[in-house]
């Protein structure tokens, strides 16, 4: 019995990493990266993955073996203790080092996405000067464009629901509002995610590096719709992104004689 | 102990059975569902008896049944002189309009789901037929995929076999059953199965979901005639802003042409059986000439609308500050715009007539009621919040043509277009945030120095 429930225990880690190791040929690993701090990001997610895996393999093996070791049909005595002050000392340090390495690792990145300081400031966008300004709502994205002016808030702004337009290889700035209450702004290709605060304007940047349709999506339960809160993010080159402008701006200006207006 | 084994070897067996019968498929036949007749049509008097007898209520709703089917298989009877002009409702117009003439442009529709079905088209040409996803919402498109998967072995697939299948899927146009059961799955629960604006979650939104069945729909180019396909398609495409429905622009172009051409059929289906209901309580009987009578009038009805798309010629004019003053002067003038008795001095949304005081609760309530029976209160046009939409045309629409359904009048005839884009500009400006407003206007002389209060 004891070969058992040690053999089924041993299981555990086996078929833990087993799991890792196939994800990606049965494309169940991240979607791929195309923003240019994304890989920064894995790459850290990947370290924290590395350092909980050989935790998780350590003290699995560990288990499996004490219960083959210790089970109840072996002979011997138990021996009474009232544990180990130098052993309670080493398992307290090693994770509070570990967790203050990981604090330290993480911290230029974090502060190369998120820090205000540290958005791109010579570049076409900047934080004073958004490409656009996207509205969540209960239950959908819209995004405001300056229109000509280039003045977010006034008359000539230009609005489309759903669909955030934005040039390849350019950084970009985007102003993050919510009409009602909380929603997150997350685009798994850029490995960014960022909460939208009602009463709070929140500047957001990126780069992206390929262009392509990709899935934006709600990561806040905002409501009983929130299952159907997607949206899209298009990237494109930038000859094909001013020519999607003026596409927006002549059916925002139409006189109604266009189809379909 | 000794109750452990038998109970472990009977819930085994039960799992086991359970899965047996999983896998012979024996799901229970769908009941054939009908649909419902409208609380109008079915209502009690006061003495508990139907108004409208039971008998002629089953008339009624057989007759809407034989000209629009039912919620499982929707089809538009065909009149007999459509015939004669090869006019088939219940295939979309798109097959045959190969040179754009059309209702949807084939060129767009087809470029459109190859960005919709991009994940299956790569899968296709790469021939992964495991990765060929396709929801169970486009069951007409899944049935097609098996069947043309039936045909071929997998061995045997070839170029040819991937054209036919790139061919099925950049063609999708969804059959009516089809769009039926997308809007089960996304619109039923808010409007309704027949479309009355009265599913499940209803109760819980503020505006209540539009009822199709008086076939008013607030936001479109014509006015208070019944909409064009496009003005549905929009509303679909962008959402209405300020309201619980939202864009749904996740599915495909075709998809949201087949969604318009189920809300139509819902649409017609409810003013038939309005019309039909004004005439038993009129004659007192009905006959099968009246049904089709009152189909053919609501058909003529919907076909009528692009006639009376408001249009103008040239670009949108730019807002100025002589025209936007000139706006102002017209919004606050009682005798042309008169703007101000509904939406206010400052456009709030707070004016006199649009609010009255209860005299037994002594609380102040909305004036009017909109065709539905809902309290509604005049939009607040400082939030730059348009629900049918924030473009110079949507507002110049809802100035001239006023708001179906609602007690937006349409613009006095004393008002120039000029005026009236005057007015768009105005209406326009109020929404220009604070730090912006001294470019145009100034509008601190309005109302003194409220502008603490709209900081954003």
């Amino acid at each position: 019995m004891r070969y058992l429930f040690a053999l089924m225990l041993l299981l555990v880690p086996i078929l833990g990493v087993w799991t890792f190791v196939e994800a990606d040929r049965w494309q169940l690993w991240f979607p791929q990266n195309v923003s240019s701090f994304g890989g920064e990001i894995d790459g850290l997610f990947n370290l924290i993955m590395y350092m909980v895996a050989f935790t998780f393999i350590v003290t699995e093996v560990a288990l499996a073996w004490f219960v083959f070791k210790y089970s109840a049909n072996r002979p011997g005595k138990g021996v009474f203790t009232h544990g180990s002050h130098k052993l309670e000392m080493i398992w307290t340090a090693i994770p509070a080092v570990a967790l203050l390495f990981i604090a330290f690792a993480q911290m230029e990145t974090w502060a190369k996405v998120k820090f205000e300081s540290n958005f791109p400031k010579d570049g076409k966008y900047t934080k004073e000067k958004p490409i656009a300004e996207l509205w969540a709502s209960q239950f959908d994205w819209r995004v405001r464009y300056p229109g000509d002016d280039g003045t977010l808030g006034t008359v000539d702004d230009l609005e489309r629901s759903y669909e955030f337009v934005v040039p390849v290889n350019t950084d970009v700035v985007f102003h993050l509002r919510s009409r009602d209450v909380i929603h997150s702004f997350f685009v798994p290709e850029f490995r960014l995610k960022q909460d939208a605060l009602p009463g709070h304007t929140i500047p957001v940047w990126f780069r992206a590096e390929k262009e392509g349709i990709y899935d934006l999506v709600c990561a806040e339960l905002c409501g009983w719709g929130h299952y159907k809160m997607s949206g899209r993010m298009t990237v494109l080159s930038q000859a094909d992104y001013d020519k999607r402008m003026a596409d927006i701006k002549a059916e925002w200006f139409s006189n109604g004689k266009e189809q379909g207006q | 102990m000794s109750l452990r084994l038998p109970l472990v070897a009977v819930s085994g067996l039960a799992l086991w059975v359970s899965a047996c019968q999983l896998d012979k498929d024996q799901k229970p036949a769908r009941p054939v569902v009908h649909y419902s007749l409208s609380s109008a049509t079915t209502a009690l008097g006061d003495d508990g008896e139907p108004l409208i007898p039971e008998s002629a209520q089953a008339g009624i709703a057989g007759s809407l049944e034989m000209l629009f089917g039912t919620p499982q298989a929707p089809i538009y009877q065909l009149l007999p002189e459509w015939k004669d002009e090869d006019f088939d409702p219940n295939w979309p117009q798109y097959p045959k309009g190969e040179d754009g003439s059309g209702e949807v442009d084939p060129a767009e529709l087809v470029a459109n789901n190859q960005m919709y079905w991009r994940r299956q088209l790569t899968a296709i040409d790469a021939g992964l037929w495991d990765r060929v996803f396709v929801q169970d919402f486009t069951p007409d498109l899944l049935a097609d995929w098996k069947a043309l998967c039936a045909q071929t072995p997998v061995e045997a697939r070839n170029e040819e076999f991937k054209k036919a299948a790139r061919e099925l899927f950049e063609n999708y146009y969804p059959k009516l059953s089809a769009s039926a059961e997308l809007y089960r799955q996304h619109c039923l629960h808010c409007h309704g199965p027949e479309g009355g604006g009265d599913g499940p979650t209803a109760p819980f939104l503020n505006p209540r979901p539009r009822d199709y069945r008086h076939g008013t729909f607030k936001f479109t180019a014509v006015g208070k005639a019944q909409p064009r396909r496009e003005d549905l398609y929009r509303i679909l495409d962008e959402g209405v802003t300020g309201t619980s429905m939202p864009s749904f622009r996740r599915f495909s172009q075709a998809q949201l042409h087949g969604l318009v051409d189920y809300v139509r059929l819902l649409s017609m289906r409810g003013m038939v059986e309005r019309s039909l209901l004004a005439t038993y309580k009129e004659e007192e009987t009905l006959t099968s000439g009246d049904t089709i009578d009152a189909y053919a009038e609501v058909w003529e009805k919907w076909q009528k609308a692009d006639s009376k798309v408001l249009t103008f010629e040239g670009e949108v004019p730019a807002p100025t500050a002589e025209t936007i003053a000139h706006g102002r002067e017209l919004f606050m003038d009682a005798k042309t715009g008169n703007c101000l008795s509904c939406h206010g001095p400052e456009g709030r949304g707070n004016g006199a007539s649009a609010f009255a005081v209860n005299p037994e609760s002594g609380k102040v309530v909305p004036t009017y009621k909109d065709d539905w029976g809902n309290e509604i209160i005049p939009r607040n046009l400082r939030l730059g919040i348009f629900r049918g939409g924030r473009r110079p045309i949507d507002i110049y629409r809802r100035i001239k043509y006023g708001i179906a359904g609602g007690p937006m009048p349409e613009a006095a005839s004393s008002l120039t277009n000029e005026d009236i884009w005057h007015l768009v500009h105005y209406v326009g400006s109020l929404s220009e945030r604070p730090q912006h407003k001294a470019a145009h206007v100034d509008h601190a002389a309005d109302h003194g120095g409220d502008h603490a209060s709209e900081k954003h």
